[in-house]
């Protein structure tokens, strides 16, 4: 069964193309551009999987992540940010409880290879 | 020559020669100096209260006797009394004043000093008469006089212990008059070596440095020049000093030339560069982290977009320009990867580590980055049991990584590394990488730990920006000395755990 994921980015064009890139490996995909957005798709829909950004307008990615804590403890969730790879960033989501970290530096194939591991490994821990 | 005096004859009479109202005994009596009048005999015949006070006798065992055994009642000192006896003898034989300086112990045997003056007498028919001795205790004016020595040898040695300021004084011609200990440390001149040398010897810097000139006709206009400057050292090294000029005012306050005095600031100014360029470079991390997050998510959307046209049925021509598209997208990343890093205060692991080991470690990865065909010797001198240093193990093999590669890519010709791990004292270990490459110009010296810096047309310039960081967060520091056409040395210091 394919996963259902919401993709949260507040640039259009990067929405867009994780969008795209998701569903080719057939995902079925949400996008929406804000955290408060999400979480309220999160009280009305279920997803197996989050992709949230770090640097969001208005509510940011580590307190929409820390929201999703507070009452699902099992969605996958996976940061996703422009700063790269950035250990106090990457110790600070881990310490919120996030499933993985993706850097928008990587190439696009290992984006999606990253993604779905750190989706198998939530799933397994599940 | 003689003195209007009582007649030896009257003077002989001895104890009754107060009664003489004709002599001020009296003033004689109560003079703040020492007045004996020996006759011929050389037997005191008259003594005023002051000798009595100095050698504790009374004024009947004074008188009637012998000068000598008066004088030195307290002191028996042969050699002593034979000086005072040629004194005297000579006056007596030639007839002529004689004034000399003879220490004489009192009664309570402290040494006084007495300025005498002896003069013979004559008598009627011009015969000799005896002899009037007049003592002056000198001593306390001595002892002052002394301390006044002793405050010229205090100035003497406060100069000397000036170690931190060159101080100089050259005179109207610019000759230099004076070259203090200070100056001797600080610029590396002997003393004999540059006294009446011109003092052009030490400001002659060029464009970095004042000209004496100048500085003169400053402290000429203004009565003063303070300033920071340069200074020439005997080797030729400019050293930045402040420098303080000020008319130098000789006896009578005749202005007879210029006085010097020259504190090192080298230390100074090497930690206000430092905290300069650690500031500099903090404000371009800050920048870096912020413009890499800017570049990242449009060139993610990019290379993702080239990424899925080439998934789709296009020409071989349009395949190959996403091609292009996606690797040089993926060249922008790595740059920005780069920066991030160069900006990111990353966690450190500090531990203790062993240099020797992590140099040994990286060497045979640097090795990869030597152009083929190229003979570059590598040579160690490591401290042997060097005692370990505090630091992250990955951060630091980096450093010796980057450091080691920028040393093979700066010799395309091939040449010798030389790396060199040594302690410095207690505190610190030293870390030596030095090349014989083609070196860096002088004036590029202080950009090289900049980001972006870089020697080499496919440099990125953030390998020694991200070393000086790493450096710099192991509270250790970090030079390069380079020479063009000679090479280039690292110098790390890193402190011991």
């Amino acid at each position: 069964m394919a996963h259902k994921v919401l993709v949260v980015d507040d640039e259009l064009p990067v929405r867009d193309l994780l969008n795209d890139l998701l569903k080719r490996e057939s995902y079925i995909v949400t996008v929406c551009p804000s955290g408060e957005e999400a979480l309220e798709l999160l009280k009305k829909d279920s997803f197996d999987v989050v992709l949230l950004d770090i640097k969001l307008p208005g509510i940011s990615g580590l307190e929409v992540l820390k929201n999703i804590r507070d009452t699902n403890k099992g969605l996958a969730v996976i940061m996703i940010t422009g700063f790269g790879y950035n250990e106090d960033l990457i110790c600070k989501t881990k310490e919120f409880g996030c499933s993985g970290y993706i850097g928008k530096n990587m190439p696009v194939a290992q984006i999606i290879t990253t993604f779905k591991q750190i989706v198998k490994g939530a799933k397994n821990e599940q | 020559m003689g003195v209007r005096f009582p007649s030896p004859a009257l003077l002989n009479m001895s104890l009754t020669i107060k009664e003489n109202k004709g002599i001020p005994y009296d003033l004689l009596d109560n003079a703040g100096v020492i007045v004996i009048y020996l006759n011929v005999n050389e037997n005191i015949v008259f003594c005023n209260k002051r000798t009595e006070k100095l050698t504790g006798l009374k004024h009947g065992d004074i008188l009637g006797a012998n000068w000598l055994k008066v004088l030195f009642h307290n002191n028996s000192s042969i050699i002593k009394q034979d000086m005072f006896k040629a004194v005297l003898d000579e006056c007596m034989r030639h007839n002529r004043e004689k004034d000399f300086e003879g220490i004489i112990l009192d009664n309570e045997g402290n040494k006084r000093l007495i300025s005498w003056n002896f003069t013979p007498v004559r008598g009627e028919n011009n015969q000799a008469g005896g002899a009037l001795l007049i003592g002056h205790d000198i001593t306390k004016i001595r002892e002052a006089g002394n301390s006044a020595k002793s405050i010229d040898e205090t100035l003497k040695d406060i100069l000397s212990s000036l170690k931190d300021y060159a101080l100089y004084v050259i005179n109207l011609q610019c000759n230099i008059t004076y070259f203090g200990m200070g100056s001797e440390i600080m610029l590396g001149w002997k003393r004999e070596d540059i006294i009446f040398k011109h003092a052009s010897i030490l400001h002659n810097c060029g464009e970095a440095g004042d000209n004496l000139d100048l500085i003169l006709e400053q402290v000429r206009l203004s009565g003063k020049f303070e300033k920071e400057t340069v200074l020439l050292t005997k080797t030729g090294e400019a050293i930045p000093v402040i420098l303080t000029v000020n008319k130098f005012l000789g006896s009578g306050g005749k202005h007879s030339g210029y006085i010097f005095v020259a504190k090192d600031i080298t230390e100074r100014k090497k930690l206000e560069y430092q905290a300069f360029q650690a500031e500099k470079l903090a404000a371009l991390g800050l920048l870096s982290a912020g413009m890499a997050h800017e570049i990242n998510n449009p060139l993610l959307v990019i290379s993702g977009r080239s990424s899925l046209l080439m998934k789709e049925k296009l020409s071989r021509k349009v395949k190959n320009d996403l091609d292009l598209i996606n690797s040089q997208a993926e060249r922008i990343h790595k740059l920005v990867d780069r920066i991030l890093k160069f900006s990111q205060k990353t966690k450190l692991d500090f531990g203790p580590v062993d240099v020797n080991e992590a140099i040994e470690f990286i060497l045979p990865f640097a090795q990869y980055s030597n152009l083929p065909n190229v003979k570059v010797e590598i040579k160690k001198n490591f401290e042997k049991d060097i005692r370990a240093v505090k630091g992250d193990l990955h951060q630091l093999q980096e450093v010796f990584l980057n450091l080691v590669i920028n040393a093979y890519q700066s010799m395309p010709e091939g040449g010798e590394i030389k790396i060199t791990t040594e302690s410095t004292g207690d505190l610190f270990a030293l870390i030596q990488i030095q090349d014989t490459g083609i070196g860096i110009p002088e004036e590029r010296l202080k950009d090289v730990f900049m980001p972006f810096f870089s020697m080499r047309r496919d440099g990125k310039g953030l390998g020694l920006s991200i070393c000086h960081n790493i450096i710099k967060s192991h509270n250790g520091s970090i030079e390069l000395k380079s020479q063009v056409g000679r090479g280039s040395t690292f110098t790390i210091k890193l402190p011991f755990i």
